[in-house]
């Protein structure tokens, strides 16, 4: 269905070559995920599959890519918009029209399809992703989930024999992300339809595909089972870091398998001791706060608490309340009514050096916080913004990210390198509280380490603390102290991290799932109630 | 209210223009403010596009203010009751004719406010036009000829609104650095680097899902000419027929 005939692609402007010498094909009712670091050029390949590059973006394709026998280098992308439907990595800028039916017919009425067989193909298709109650809505109220849906239905809508997804369930909740995956799954089974994804959280996707492409990032590629690739590849999800720490035989790829092989370990483990983190004074207390955008309720009553020491996950689905939380903790959103208090400061109040080393909060694009033309101007900037000697912001960077070179533009670096530049000056003003919204959308397995490590040092040093909202089980069962669950702008679950995890199968991380019902949430934790048992003896 | 036909709005707002010209007097401009400011207020719905007539009236108002000013300070002032008695510039003689200063008059002052205020109402009714229809309909309907322009409508009308929601975020962002009056270009680059990419990003979009591939549209709800949109226009063409007999 997909022909890659030794491709090769080079960027105007750029030395490096994205892809080299590239052969490989798909066939029709594949799954293929495509994994690889930041920047590695996972979103470049598929594009190169309708054509987008290098039609779009410019830049020398050498080799050809041929599409149910169609060259892309002969058509434009239009012209393959029956047979592909492509939805990019943030759907919000790819709609083109106001209400969520006339974005489904747009790609039609282009086509001149008649009428009747949009009618029909609309309430098909509406059906399909459960849609329907949305039909008539303006696609600037819809949630993340919805959007989502929305523009794999305006894709599926022309029946294509190719769907082509780059990150579809990077912004959304694990809810939301299992009900789109698990729509695409079967169209897979039940139409025969070709899909290939990229994916940074392959625990989500990883038993969906049949076959892994594999970019290293010098331009060479690999494509085979998943099995094969996960066995040696440093991308992986934590049920293969499990299985291979464990030992086992084989790469476990669903619960299910690795539940069969660790039978032992479940019966064998011992329990880990808690660990109590010794909680001084509050640092941030929330009461009785509440939010309304108009009719919206956003924060009902919300009461909370943050010690010295503590990280804290706030999580909950798409539309929560998360984010209108985090910016009235931060003071740039009021309170309608109730208060909270940051280390005894109203946030409202707070300016300038105070609010530095008060608080410092990483937006859910990093980049916002940056202007400067280069890595070292924004650190100088930094240095002098908070008096201290220059140069210290750079080398808290170096030791972040070793790699990155002063002179880069922020806007070249990767996505892990500029959450890390913004980290590291937020955190040269040594606030006491660190606030993120969403940190690791977008972000690969090493970078997502790398912030875990920081944020755990952060929270070591005496009177810090941390307070992150995320979608990302994994990442809190790792990081976290407590999580804050809320619902429809209410708390609903306020507890130690083992806790609230364990209580829902959805919530629960990849590792939890396959030790339940031994209380392991990672790697870890099942390693290290090994070593206790061996230790034992 | 079913949304009216796309050229409804349009054609009504033709028509008051015409009346407004006509008639020539400073009350019914004012009247057909109003009237303007009533309907956008009561129909406009909360789009993107639907503050354009908000827009369009501050833009007339500083129009107005310019040229009372203007014109009260420049030119042969209409003899009449004097309100203030300014110096006169004194010109090079090259310049003959030309005064700046001098006897404000009532009278002046007026025919100038007059004036601007018809400019002011034929400003507002366009605004009115394009606050009260969807960009993306009047694609629609207009003949294939401008379907080019299409691209470019588009990107316009979804670009402008996600620049303020992007300025927004941006500046709250510097505020949360510690940096409460961020200077402007410290604000403009991301923002246009933003804008750019999201544009590139639509573009890529529309492209890569058949736009413009076939020369015939098809539609997936006919656009209908109601009664309602009968009314509308009727009660623009009633207007224009009322006004060009009274003047006549």
């Amino acid at each position: 269905m997909i022909k890659f005939s030794n491709v090769s692609l080079v960027y105007p402007t750029s030395t490096q070559t994205i892809l080299e010498g590239l052969s490989f094909s798909i066939e029709e009712g594949e799954m293929v995920l495509v994994i690889g670091s930041t920047g590695t050029g996972k979103s470049s390949l598929l594009r190169l599959i309708n054509g987008l590059v290098p039609h779009h973006t410019g830049g020398i394709l050498a080799g050809d890519v041929t599409v149910d026998g169609i060259s892309t280098q002969l058509v434009r992308p239009g012209e393959l918009a029956h047979l592909i439907g492509i939805v990019g990595q943030n759907p919000s800028s790819g709609f083109v029209t106001d209400t969520v039916e006339e974005e489904l017919v747009f790609s039609m009425e282009s086509l001149n399809v008649a009428p009747e067989a949009m009618r029909k193909r609309v309430e098909e298709i509406l059906d399909l992703l459960a849609l329907a109650p949305l039909r008539n809505r303006a696609i600037s109220t819809l949630s993340g989930g919805e959007q989502q849906r929305l523009a794999i239905g305006s894709a599926l809508v022309m029946h294509p024999k190719i769907l082509v997804l780059d990150e579809p369930t990077s912004a959304l909740d694990p809810i939301a992300a299992e009900e789109v995956l698990s729509i695409i799954h079967r169209l897979v089974h039940d139409l025969s339809l070709t899909v290939v994804i990229a994916e940074h959280r392959l625990e989500r996707v990883i038993g969906f595909a049949d076959r892994i492409i594999h970019i290293a990032g010098d331009g060479q590629a690999q494509i085979d089972l998943p099995e094969k690739i996960l066995k040696s590849s440093a991308i992986a999800p934590p049920i293969v870091h499990l299985s291979r720490a464990l030992k086992l035989d084989q790469v476990g790829l669903s619960v299910r398998d690795v539940r069969r092989m660790t039978e032992d370990v479940r019966r064998d483990g011992k329990d880990n001791p808690l660990v109590e983190k010794v909680l001084t004074s509050t640092a941030i207390s929330v009461k009785g706060a509440a939010i309304s955008y108009g009719a919206h309720t956003a924060l009902k009553n919300v009461d909370a608490l943050v010690m010295e020491g503590e990280i804290v996950a706030l999580m909950g689905r798409n539309g929560a309340g998360k984010s209108s939380l985090l910016q009235s903790i931060v003071g740039v959103k009021e309170l309608d009514r109730g208060e909270i208090s940051v280390f005894a400061h109203p946030p409202m109040s707070l300016k300038g050096a105070l609010r530095r080393a008060t608080v410092g909060y990483i937006p859910q694009e990093p980049s916002d916080l940056l202007y400067a033309q280069s890595v070292a101007q924004e650190c100088a900037q930094a240095d002098k913004d908070n008096e201290i000697t220059s140069g210290a912001t750079y080398s808290l960077l170096q030791e972040l990210v070793p790699s990155i070179s002063p002179a880069t533009h922020p806007r070249d670096l990767s996505e892990g390198q500029r959450l890390a530049l913004a980290l590291a000056v937020v955190l040269s003003a040594q606030p006491r509280a660190l606030i993120l919204d969403e940190p690791t959308r977008g972000l690969d397995y090493q970078s997502k380490s790398l912030l875990i490590e920081i944020l755990k040092n952060f929270a070591a040093q005496p009177g810090k603390s941390v307070v992150i909202a995320t979608h990302d089980v994994e990442l809190v069962a790792e990081l976290a102290d407590r999580v804050i669950f809320l619902s429809e702008g209410e708390v609903v679950a306020d507890g130690p991290t083992l806790d609230i995890l364990l209580a829902s199968p959805a919530f629960a991380p990849q590792v939890a799932k396959v030790m339940a019902p031994r209380r392991w949430l990672t790697v870890n934790d099942v390693m290290r109630s090994l070593d206790q048992e061996t230790g034992l003896q | 209210m079913k949304s009216l036909h796309p050229l409804t709005w349009w054609l009504w707002s033709i028509a008051l223009i015409v009346t407004v010209i006509r008639a020539n007097s400073a009350l019914y401009a004012a009247l057909v403010i109003a009237g303007a400011a009533f309907i956008v207020w009561r129909w406009a719905g909360n789009f993107p596009w639907s503050k354009s007539f908000w827009f369009s009236l501050r833009l007339g108002i500083f129009i107005l203010i310019v040229r009372a000013v203007t014109g009260v300070l420049i030119g042969v002032p209409i003899p009449g009751t004097k309100i203030v008695e300014l110096p006169i510039l004194p010109l090079p003689d090259w310049m003959a004719g030309i005064r700046i200063g001098g006897v404000v008059t009532q009278e002046r002052l007026i025919s100038s406010l007059q004036e601007g205020l018809i400019i002011v109402s034929v400003i507002a009714l366009f605004g009115a036009a394009v606050s009260l229809t969807s960009p993306h309909k009047m694609l629609r309907v207009l003949p294939v000829i401008v379907y080019e322009f299409g691209v470019a409508i588009v990107i316009a009308t979804s670009s402008l609104p996600q620049l303020v929601a992007s300025y927004s975020r941006i500046k709250r962002a510097r505020v949360l650095r510690g940096d409460e009056k961020p200077k402007f270009k410290s604000i403009a680059l991301p923002l246009l680097e933003e804008a750019l990419a999201k544009s590139l990003d639509l573009a890529a979009a529309m492209d890569s899902r058949g736009y413009g591939v076939s020369r015939v549209r098809s539609r997936y709800r006919p656009i209908m000419w109601r009664t309602a949109d009968t009314a509308v226009f009727s009660s623009g063409l009633f207007l224009l027929g009322l006004v060009w007999s009274v003047t006549a």
